[in-house]
């Protein structure tokens, strides 16, 4: 089909019918960006916790600013090529313009990294604190012992031991409840390995039945009914199960499983039950139904000259009286002949009881130790055995971090909101308390802090003077007072181990042994010697109680890290998306540039207009993500 | 638009320019954030140094838009296109602002003051 007006303008818009279409297009996306600006506006406005204002490294965002309007200027220059005919020209500036495409993602892929990679606690008392968590394994004595690498964590176990971020959930069951229908794979094999690591099974403990269609509850004694796991003879079963089926008047279906007590825990294991469970469910919704109707046809036929919903106050169609049918206290018929017992978690005993290391990702909610019990998400349930036993439940875990800021902006507002002193409520915090063996360190850099603040303080006074009503015009933020950044916790440990007489915070020299916005990239480098050297990033360990929140720094953590990954990632898309369209007309164009060079010209031009809205886009995404 | 090859050289020593002005207020952007001394408002970020951070990149948005998108001499087609997207997303921005009647989080207000006020709390009755 001949497409129209693709060289030509049409007469009545003047234009040709591409470029109508990228700018529809391109206004659909100011709505869509526009819509996400929007939600960043509010979130931050009504945010209820302090916003993380300048909380991005500048100098990849500054970068990627200069890459893509340089890129905006190469593709012009690459439509302004084709125009001229220069095709060796084209292909240079358009080349340029997909190699700063790649840059762009390359920087945002390292930004991304360090997120993800960046731990944050909020701890119960509202002080958050960021860092990169330690590496910690089980000895053999089943205590954990840490290190800030995953090789030096590795050398701490002799048996070999595999190292996990240590901000784990360490637990020493007595039993696991696995759900039949939600046991999630990994989660088990892991559960599995860990406790052969250790030396330990997982076995049932008793006896289990499980029905996935009719079974017989006529007698008191329960028989397994199937052929899979069965230790009773051929003939003995044949002899039961005509025995059963009479006594029952219905035959027997096959999904049934018995598993004797004993068996050691297996994905299959809990697979195999998972297809009886779901037999067992859909035997009794038809069942279900078939009883209801009964029922409903019972009263209909006691009652004919009732409307139904005159009836349906005496139509007691779900109760169990009037087909002599009984349920248990989980709804489950026990007896009757229609409806089977559903069996809907296994549990296996731990002989002997190990810890086992579970993700903080993995559970519902914050595990409490005198709760004696850790779920999971998929319903599994790790529990403790009765008091003096072995297998006391959660064992000390506590999240081990080497921390690179410390925010008490949280806190003072919390204090202030309760009408009380912030800078009294940080330090009778936790962290500064006895409790924490680590409060030295964190003494010395609050004192240095509020040193530095106060010169600070002096300086805004000197430089700007006070109002008239006698107020200093400029004061230290909130974020200055209350958040310790990872540029802060550098200087003040390059201060105190500054060769000689340390210098006070008045000294010159002082201000030159900050780092500057461009140290770090990305963020605090941990790998970084001197900072390593200077051991600026002390170590912390948060006992599990006090942990109210922990994340990376991902949607998870708050709106802002939310907002960020939301408006940035679509607009990576786009960066992609955009460079893919242009390396189409560099790569596979020379053919329409022969035979028709204008018309290759006018699709590099609406490429180009895709390509400058991104750079539109995030000339504005730079100074509000990390300016601001 | 530049169609003639004298146009176009005419247009990419035009296109160069805006380019380093985009780097130049890259910069500017840049310092007015970090320099103490350029720090409008009061001590660190405030709502002076958000209003002057847009500012300066609206400016340069309207120059890629102008220029490098060739807005500034464009058909009356594309204008009327772009004005309804701009009506929108200036509504888009207010929407939000719709929370201010949130019945779950205001509706507690005295009748005639629709809108929260923090320094008049309600009291009930």
């Amino acid at each position: 089909m001949e497409i129209p007006y693709t060289v030509t303008a049409r007469k009545d818009t003047g234009l040709f019918n591409s470029k109508v279409g990228i700018w529809l297009f391109l206004a659909s996306e100011v709505m869509l960006f526009g819509g996400l600006f929007s939600g960043y506006v509010f979130l931050r406005i009504y945010a209820d916790y302090p916003w993380p204002e300048r909380a991005l490294p500048i100098v990849p965002g500054l970068i990627n600013t200069f890459v893509l309007i340089g890129s905006s200027v190469t593709v012009v220059f690459a439509w302004a090529a084709l125009k001229m005919r220069e095709w060796r020209k084209f292909q240079i500036y358009m080349g340029i313009t997909i190699a700063c495409a790649a840059i762009f993602m390359v920087l945002k892929g390292i930004e991304y990294k360090a997120k993800l990679e960046h731990q944050a606690v909020r701890m119960d008392d509202f002080a958050i604190i960021e860092g990169h968590a330690h590496y910690a394994v089980v000895g053999d004595d089943g205590k954990i012992s840490h290190a800030d690498t995953k090789t030096k964590a590795k050398k701490l176990s002799d048996s070999g031991a595999k190292p996990f971020k240590a901000n784990a959930i360490l637990f020493k069951p007595q039993t696991i409840d696995f759900s039949v229908a939600r046991a999630h794979q990994p989660w088990v094999e892991a559960v599995l390995e860990q406790a052969a690591k250790r030396k330990s099974k997982l076995v049932t403990a008793e006896d289990l039945f499980l029905y996935g269609s009719i079974r017989d509850y006529a007698g008191t004694e329960q028989e397994p009914l199937s052929s899979k796991g069965r230790t009773n003879s051929e003939a003995e079963l044949v002899a039961k199960y005509a025995n059963a089926e009479e006594k029952a008047g219905h035959t027997f279906g096959e999904r049934s499983l018995y598993i004797p007590a004993g068996t050691e825990l297996s994905y299959d294991l809990v697979k195999q039950a998972r297809e009886v469970y779901v037999s067992g469910r859909s035997h009794n919704a038809v069942a279900r139904t078939a009883i209801l109707k009964a029922n409903w046809k019972k009263v209909k036929a006691a009652r004919p000259e009732d409307k139904y919903w005159e009836q349906a106050p005496d139509a007691r169609i779900d109760s169990a009286t009037q087909l002599d049918e009984q349920f248990d206290s989980e709804g489950n018929c026990i007896s009757g002949s229609k409806v089977v017992s559903v069996v809907s978690t296994l549990s296996f005993q731990m002989s002997p009881p190990q810890p086992i290391v579970i993700d903080r990702g993995w559970v519902k909610r914050p595990v409490k130790a005198q709760e004696g019990k850790a779920e999971l998400r998929d319903d599994t349930s790790f529990n403790a055995g009765s008091a003096g036993d072995s297998a006391p439940g959660l064992l000390s875990s506590p999240l081990i971090l080497a921390v690179d800021a410390i925010d008490f902006r949280w806190m003072a507002q919390k204090a202030e909101e309760a009408g009380k002193e912030p800078l009294e409520v940080i330090e009778k915090s936790w962290i500064f308390s006895e409790e924490n063996k680590h409060a030295k360190y964190y003494k010395r850099i609050w004192k240095n802090h509020k040193a530095r603040i106060a010169e600070l303080e002096k300086e805004l006074l000197e430089g700007y003077g006070r109002d008239k009503e006698g107020n200093a015009k400029r004061v230290p933020t909130e974020t200055d007072r209350y958040r310790i950044t990872w540029q802060d916790l550098v200087h003040y440990a390059r201060v105190d181990q500054h060769e000689g007489r340390p210098p006070k915070p008045s000294d010159k020299e002082y201000a030159d042994l900050r780092p500057k916005f461009w140290d770090g990239f990305a963020g605090p480098n941990h790998k970084d010697e001197e900072i390593h050297e200077l051991h600026a990033f002390p170590e912390l360990e948060i006992p599990h109680q006090k942990v109210s929140l922990q994340s990376m720094f991902t949607p998870k953590w708050n709106t802002y890290y939310a907002v960020y990954f939301t408006i940035t990632g679509l607009h990576g898309l786009h960066v992609i998306g955009g460079a893919i369209v242009l390396g189409y007309y560099l790569f596979f164009s020379k053919g329409l540039y022969r035979r028709n060079p204008e018309w290759l010209a006018n699709r590099v031009e609406v490429g180009g207009l895709f390509w400058h809205f991104v750079d539109l886009v995030w000339i504005f995404l730079f100074p509000i993500l990390y300016l601001m | 638009m530049a169609d003639t090859p004298e146009a176009i050289q005419k247009a990419k020593k035009q296109y160069i320019l805006i380019g380093l002005i985009l780097f130049v207020f890259t910069v500017v952007t840049v310092a007015v954030a970090t320099v103490p001394w350029l720090d409008f408002g009061d001590h660190g970020f405030d709502s002076k140094d958000a209003v002057i951070g847009l500012l300066i990149a609206t400016f340069k948005a309207s120059l890629v838009a102008s220029i490098f998108m060739h807005l500034n001499h464009e058909r009356k087609t594309i204008y009327l296109v772009l004005l309804i997207s701009a009506v929108m997303g200036i509504v888009l921005f207010f929407l939000t602002g719709w929370a201010f009647v949130d019945p779950i989080e205001y509706g507690n207000t005295v009748e005639g003051d629709r809108f929260y006020n923090p320094e008049k709390p309600i009291t009930s009755d």
